[in-house]
């Protein structure tokens, strides 16, 4: 019995710091913007330049 | 009070610098001190206080778990779809074009907001996911051949007696929704169709979705195609390029363009009939009108809900106005029609929160809203939050919308006959056809909408190359000065944002704001900045 609590407030304390450290860092993701930042600046960008370099004829024969 | 209320409070009091707001009203900035110059990107989201803030950052988690499952439930062929397809990319912007969206919303307008938003996400990534993985140019899938694509301004609802059948509309992903969120994305395609020898001056819808057709960029599925005439001929013309280069079989259903007579109701029945037979034909698909009853039912629901939210929003205390009415409005009709149940869930949801402000006399947006609008016109896609700035910069609350206004007739859910009369009209009265084009009755009603609507002012979005409403101008203007509305022309080009550009659309609302009527603006950073290069 005493090893179970032991266990499960073990496990509950582990959840909790990995959901304070999930909160922090995703919260800080959505306040700062990052997400949106990087999608701007690099991902589209490295979209772009892949989307003007096709040459587009996709029919299907 | 309780102590987490004490607490939340001074948390607000000492952050409430950060609320722009409040900057706007102590003039130490306001909403755009926020903004990159040009980009449209916010160095930090909005602070709304902490209550707000939390829920506005719980949505984001919960959108972004909705695309996580897209991702998850097909990863190798949304990572090819992202690869292949250049509006695919452009859905990056998704959380940019919500914060756009939502700027300013607090409390029970920024709920309705997020929760209409949420099912409009939730609704869109598993439709892409379902696109992409039965897509014939990435490979197919094993809905390939019971996919049916139809026109973009067909309403679903109508495929739903085809049990085993999905109807998609085709355009609605490579242009009708993604050209909201990424202004620059339309250009490229406008310029494809340019290319051939299109002329310059047509709607830049039909522009658009002709060069995705030319650039090979429409996804492919199906066995045959539904195409249509709505809502004008510039529509024929561009439906004539798609099935060229789509190269499926199609049927165009070409709904009468005059449709208030029995004779034009009569036509597009005939039309849905014989549109019911070449599928049955295509596919070996018998049309099954009680599964068709079954989603009619669904669509009614939303409809008599629909139709009370129309009584609240002719009272100062609605929480659901400009884009988050409209928005959800237009995916409501166009893309769910009665065919998700999850939109009727939200429904019955808002519904409550709306009666519940009526009682309390919640006024929406803290008080600020010093002119209640009816915009009518096509609205310019380029700047889908336009609602939003004209509700943060001049107190103008949209209260609603010309395309809001389709789409409410009850279908029959009991007697066929009447049933497909029922869907003929409601597809007689389509985004841009009724309102627009079908008709100077249907113009003229405007009047009468905003009336009803306790409406003072009407933005009128002048789409400069609809031929349609080419000539109305002067017309309208006239009758706005007799009624003594304020009424405010806001030149557009629909999808094409190089020809009048969103600074210019928001210089026809200051103009007036200042000029004419001698208002101060509520936050002087949004009259005039430069989004050249946002999404």
């Amino acid at each position: 019995m005493k090893k179970g609590l032991k266990l499960s407030s073990k496990v509950l304390s582990r959840l909790l710091i990995a959901g304070l450290i999930g909160f922090v860092t995703t919260f800080t993701v959505y306040m700062f913007n990052l997400e949106n930042k990087l999608i701007y600046y690099v991902i589209r960008p490295f979209l772009n330049k892949h989307y003007d370099s096709q040459v587009r004829d996709r029919r299907i024969v | 009070m309780k102590i987490t209320d004490k607490l939340i409070a001074s948390i607000d009091k000492k952050l409430e610098r950060f609320d722009p707001l409040w900057r706007a009203e102590h003039g130490q900035g306001g909403q755009r001190s926020r903004y990159y110059d040009k980009t449209g990107i916010e160095k930090y989201r909005e602070w709304r206080g902490v209550k707000d803030t939390m829920y506005d950052y719980s949505i984001w988690l919960k959108n972004l778990g909705s695309m996580g499952l897209m991702v998850a439930r097909n990863p190798v062929r949304v990572v090819k779809g992202i690869w292949e397809y250049r509006w695919m990319g452009s859905y990056l912007g998704t959380f940019i074009f919500i914060n756009r969206l939502y700027e300013g919303y607090r409390g029970d307008e920024l709920r309705v907001a997020h929760m209409g938003m949420h099912q409009i996400v939730a609704s869109l990534t598993r439709l892409i996911g379902r696109v992409l993985a039965n897509d014939k140019r990435l490979g197919g899938g094993p809905l390939s051949d019971t996919i049916v694509p139809m026109d973009e301004v067909i309403p679903p609802l109508f495929m739903k007696g085809f049990k085993g059948l999905t109807g998609i509309p085709l355009q609605l992903l490579p242009e009708f929704i993604i050209c909201d969120i990424d202004q620059q994305l339309p250009p490229h395609y406008i310029d494809v169709a340019e290319s051939f020898g299109l002329a310059a001056d047509v709607c830049s819808r039909c522009a658009v979705e002709t060069g995705v057709a030319f650039d090979d960029a429409f996804p492919i599925f199906g066995k045959a195609f539904l195409t249509t005439n709505m809502p004008c001929n510039a529509s024929e013309c561009t439906s004539m390029f798609q099935r060229r280069r789509v190269d499926l079989p199609d049927m165009p259903l070409t709904f009468a363009m005059q449709h208030n007579t029995k004779e034009g109701n009569e036509y597009s029945v005939q039309i849905l009939k014989d549109a019911i037979d070449f599928v049955e034909e295509q596919y070996g698909v018998k049309y099954d009108w009680d599964n068709l009853f079954k989603y009619a039912k669904e669509l009614n629901e939303q409809n008599t809900i629909e139709m009370e939210k129309w009584e609240f929003f002719k009272t100062p205390y609605s929480p659901l106005s400009g884009i988050s009415e409209t928005m959800y409005k237009l995916y409501e009709w166009a893309a769910a029609n009665g065919t998700e149940h999850r939109f009727t869930k939200n429904d019955r949801k808002v519904i409550k929160i709306m009666r519940k402000c009526y009682k309390e006399k919640y006024l929406p947006f803290g008080g600020k809203t010093r002119h209640r609008a009816f915009m009518w016109g096509p609205s310019a896609v380029y700047y889908t939050d336009m609602p939003t700035w004209c509700q943060n910069c001049w107190g103008i609350t949209l209260v609603l919308n010309m395309d809001s206004t389709m789409g409410h007739n009850m279908i029959s859910t009991e007697d066929p006959d009447q049933a497909i009369k029922d869907l003929a009209r409601m597809s007689e009265k389509a985004v841009m056809r009724h309102h627009a084009v079908g008709g100077w009755e249907n113009v003229n009603a405007l009047w009468a909408w905003a009336k009803s609507f306790n409406c003072d002012m009407i933005l009128f979005n002048d789409n400069i190359a609809c031929k349609g409403m080419n000539g109305v101008h002067a017309v309208m203007e006239e009758q706005a000065r007799e009624l003594g509305l304020h009424f405010i022309f806001i030149e557009h080009d629909l999808e094409d944002n190089r020809s009048c550009p969103r600074r210019d659309m928001r210089k026809c609302v200051n103009n007036y704001m200042s000029i004419v009527l001698n208002e101060e603006p509520l936050d002087p950073t949004l009259v005039d900045f430069d989004d050249s290069e946002a999404y």
